[in-house]
């Protein structure tokens, strides 16, 4: 028989990646999921600035200068010059990359007469929901090489939105060119940037090949090509990297990371992530429009034991949605204690007798909530002890995002990653009434007066004059209930031994640019 | 004899017919629109939508409707995936290669190790061997496939890493799918790595097909042993003995042919749980086939593909199945004598 007598055969020479799920799309302004976004952003294009988490400094991508004007509400931007687009076999670009494509990649978002606007079903979700269209009053190109950003009021977060995973530049030549041929839903699907890798070939649920951008700007890549397992088991995941099928895989589940150390040639990555798992509460359906309801159900769960059940005691309790890691943290008091007999007290209050609620638990796991069906196990129990029925209500992870746009659900176990440094982040994209209309606020909460608190935290560029709006906010959710914040979780990938230089940033997506192998096989 | 095949073509064209009208009537039954349900086109334009009513006759009657129907799935149109709004068909084209290959490499192994095992258990006069294959045939088709896969793939793929556990081939070597049949694709590919490609395919193959093997391959081993041990007692062979042939002539000449009668009908048999295990074995080894395909489909919810892999899985086992019966009374003069009896 064949066995592993015979030589090993020799390998091409590639990094593979065991990935969680399929990618919604292949451009990152229509999506906030961070599944698509690792798929996209870091691989396939770049920003005009990337935000450094170390020297806490913007660093150029695209843009190699910037200055912005007295009055805070034109920024300048010059722009890197030889830059090459990806070609592939429905494109060879002509010209390096300039100010078109900048102005292109924007106007698409905010300009309804853009013909690419409407292009896409799922619209711009993360720039809807920081009212992106509304901050920008024009983009002007002064020549080739050099744009300016007018905006209409004052915005410190407008920098650390631009250099998120979702403000990518894409190619004009590339659209305009699809818009002659009459396809340009394609241009989502048959990415062309200018990142590090160019996209090769895609095979729904089973994997995503990129090869090496040869003329790539930026410093050398190593890796010739990269895949994309899509591997939506978690323990398949964990057992393809041990079998080597795998270089780095997603998403471990915390009980597995004891396995680890068995595994001589695993890896463990880990950071400390901006992010937050939270239960949302759909505040506009009875009878969660009822705050008593809503404090009632905070004070029913239990995260001591979620944390430990859920988490392994790897995440860190949440208080409020800013994690410890965000520079706007600071310990404060939370109102929604665990203590079921305040939470029957008040249900008594309410009038509210025989509750029967559903929670949606996402199918998937995510870096905020490794197993969210898990965890709404845990909380149907707590909500037993108090008298309220709960549904476990749970879709495969494309379905379940349709089926919550529909807006009719009760609650939802899900999360966020931020997506930069800035705390506001936190805040408006997900409870805002801006993200209302874009479908990332779940429990659907909408109030002026905590929208009129982040106006004025965009206001100022003090980091010290932005903290109090922040506690503020922090303070009317915990008063409020919109959502009841669970847990701050680690970012933890696994990689075989021979990987080097793959980190793990706390916010965003992954980035496989630099990461290098030192050997390409020491099996046996 | 034509009058028999006859009646088997419209036994089979019966049940298919059935079978459509069951798909027919679930399809109905979907908690969501039914156009949605039969074209899987999530947001149509209004022209879209219109040229789905014509489609599908949807303002006609549900017997016009139902034809209008078959017609379409019939003539390869499954509409569009719910899920990645990729035409069904061309998803169902590039899994099916993938199940075939798995299933026919473990029924080659069921023939290959069950025929001489069976035939070795009828001869040998060792009581206690006998007894041994009994044994082990018996576990075998005991076990559960989903326990025995986990097993195999924890024992030789995680604990002794010697064989890959997932998939059909690493995914650093870029085979250009032609046929769909991973080992012969590497093989026509005209990258340098091709053949190290076709190694990596075996590889992967090994577990999967080995785990959907162990039934067909018990099934196989018993029901050889009792036909020759039939076989063999029959007085031809003893007219046969009588007459001084050697035992292995006798075997390969008279006995073998005439026992694997009951094999080939016993192997029409199993085609249904055959395949149900590979959807299982599919699932737990991510081999990326129909099984999985619809797995998945189902989890998410995905109308367009549900019909297509229940369709293109349950025509495939009705005419495999009518068609190894008819194989069955070609070659076996027994069931064609009752044939003409009957007439």
């Amino acid at each position: 028989m064949l066995s592993s007598g015979c030589s090993e055969p020799q390998l091409p020479s590639g990094l593979v990646y065991c990935s969680e799920g399929n990618p919604e799309s292949f451009n990152p302004q229509q999506v906030t999921s961070g599944t698509t976004i690792d798929a996209t952003s870091h691989q396939l294009y770049n920003r005009l600035i990337d935000y450094d988490p170390e020297t806490k400094q913007f660093a150029p991508q695209l843009a190699t200068q910037w200055s912005i004007s007295e009055d805070g509400l034109s920024y300048k931007f010059e722009l890197r010059q030889h830059v090459t687009f990806h070609n592939s076999h429905l494109f060879t670009p002509t010209r390096f990359f300039n100010a078109d494509d900048v102005l292109f990649s924007f106007n698409r978002i905010i300009d309804p007469n853009n013909a690419y606007h409407h292009v896409g079903r799922n619209g711009y979700p993360y720039f809807q929901s920081i009212n992106f269209s509304q901050l920008i009053s024009s983009i002007e190109k002064v020549n080739e090489f050099e744009v300016i950003f007018h905006l209409n009021h004052k915005d410190a977060s407008f920098m650390f939105n631009l250099a998120t995973d979702f403000a990518v530049i894409l190619s004009k030549e590339y659209a305009d060119n699809l818009l002659l041929a009459g396809t340009p839903e394609d241009i989502d699907y048959f990415a062309i940037g200018t990142g590090p890798f160019k996209l090769h070939q895609y095979v729904k649920n089973d994997h995503i090949r990129y090869h090496r951008h040869t003329s790539y700007w930026g410093p050398k890549v190593d890796t010739q090509q990269l895949v994309f397992d899509i591997t939506p088991n978690s323990t398949s995941r964990f057992t393809k990297l041990i079998t080597g099928d795998c270089n780095v895989s997603a998403l471990p589940r915390p009980a597995e990371l004891s396995v680890i150390t068995t595994q001589p040639n695993i890896r463990v990555v880990k950071n400390p992530g901006l992010n937050v798992a939270f239960w949302a509460f759909n505040t506009q359906k009875p009878p969660f429009n009822d705050l008593r309801v809503r404090q009632a159900l905070a004070h029913a769960i239990n995260k001591k034991k979620i944390l430990s059940v859920v988490y392994n005691n790897s995440a860190v309790e949440a208080s409020g949605v800013l994690p410890p890691a965000s520079w706007a943290y600071s310990k404060h008091f939370d109102n929604n204690e665990y203590d079921p007999q305040k939470a029957k007290a008040l249900l008594k209050k309410a009038h509210v007798t025989d509750l029967s609620i559903d929670i949606w638990a996402m199918p998937v796991a995510r870096t905020y909530n490794p197993n969210a069906i898990k965890m709404a196990e845990l909380i149907q129990e707590d909500l037993a002890n108090i008298g309220v029925k709960a549904n476990i209500i749970s879709y495969d992870w494309s379905v379940f995002t349709q089926k919550l746009a529909k807006t009719d659900y009760d609650s939802v176990l899900i999360g966020w990653n931020a997506d930069n440094n800035d705390p506001d982040n936190f805040f408006t994209p997900i409870l805002s009434c801006s993200a209302l209309a874009s479908k990332n606020n779940y429990s659907r909460w909408c109030n002026i007066g905590f929208d009129h608190i982040l106006a004025k935290a965009r206001e100022q560029t003090e980091q010290f004059k932005r903290q109090p709006y922040f506690q503020a906010a922090e303070a009317m959710i915990s008063n409020q209930v919109p959502i009841v914040p669970i847990a701050h979780a680690q970012k933890v990938v696994l990689k075989d031994k021979s990987i080097t230089n793959l980190h793990v940033r706390p916010y965003g997506g992954i980035s496989f640019a630099q990461t290098t192998q030192t050997s390409t096989k020491d099996k046996q | 004899m034509w009058q028999y095949f006859f009646r088997r073509i419209n036994l089979f064209l019966a049940t298919s017919i059935l079978l459509l009208l069951v798909l027919y009537i679930a399809t109905g039954l979907f908690p969501v629109d039914k156009s949605f349900a039969l074209s899987g086109i999530a947001t149509p334009s209004t022209e879209q939508q219109l040229q789905i009513n014509q489609t599908y006759q949807l303002q006609q009657s549900a017997f016009k409707q139902f034809i209008a129907y078959i017609q379409q799935r019939l003539s390869g149109d499954f509409g569009v995936s719910i899920n990645s709004q990729q035409a069904v068909a061309g998803e169902l084209t590039r899994v099916l290669p993938a199940s075939l290959e798995l299933a026919f490499v473990a029924g080659l192994i069921a023939i290959a190790f069950g025929v001489p095992l069976g035939v070795f258990a009828a001869l040998t006069q060792n009581v206690f061997l006998q007894r041994l294959i009994l044994a082990i045939t018996l576990t075998g088709y005991s076990v559960p496939v989903f326990w025995l896969g986990l097993s195999l793939l924890l024992w030789f793929g995680v604990n002794l890493n010697w064989l890959p556990t997932s998939g059909q081939i690493n995914l650093l070597y870029d085979i250009d799918s032609v046929t769909g049949v991973m080992l012969i694709d590497t093989l026509l590919s005209a990258k340098p790595y091709s053949f190290a490609a076709f190694q990596d395919a075996v590889l992967h193959l090994i577990l999967p097909a080995v785990t959907l093997a162990v039934l067909p391959f018990t099934i196989v081993t018993r029901i050889t042993r009792q036909a020759l041990t039939n076989v063999m007692e029959q007085s031809y062979i003893r007219a046969a003995e009588a007459r001084g042939l050697g035992t292995s002539k006798i075997l390969f000449r008279h006995g073998l042919p005439n026992a694997l009668v009951p094999v080939l009908k016993s192997i029409g048999l199993m085609l249904g749980t055959f395949a149900s295990y590979g959807i299982v074995v599919e699932v737990i080894f991510s081999w990326p086939g129909v099984g999985n395909w619809l797995i998945s489909g189902i989890y998410q919810r995905d109308y367009t593909v549900i019909q297509a892999g229940i369709l293109s899985v349950s025509l495939l086992i009705i005419s495999l199945s009518i068609f190894i019966e008819m194989l069955h009374t070609a070659i076996n003069p027994v069931s064609r004598k009752e044939l003409y009896a009957s007439k």
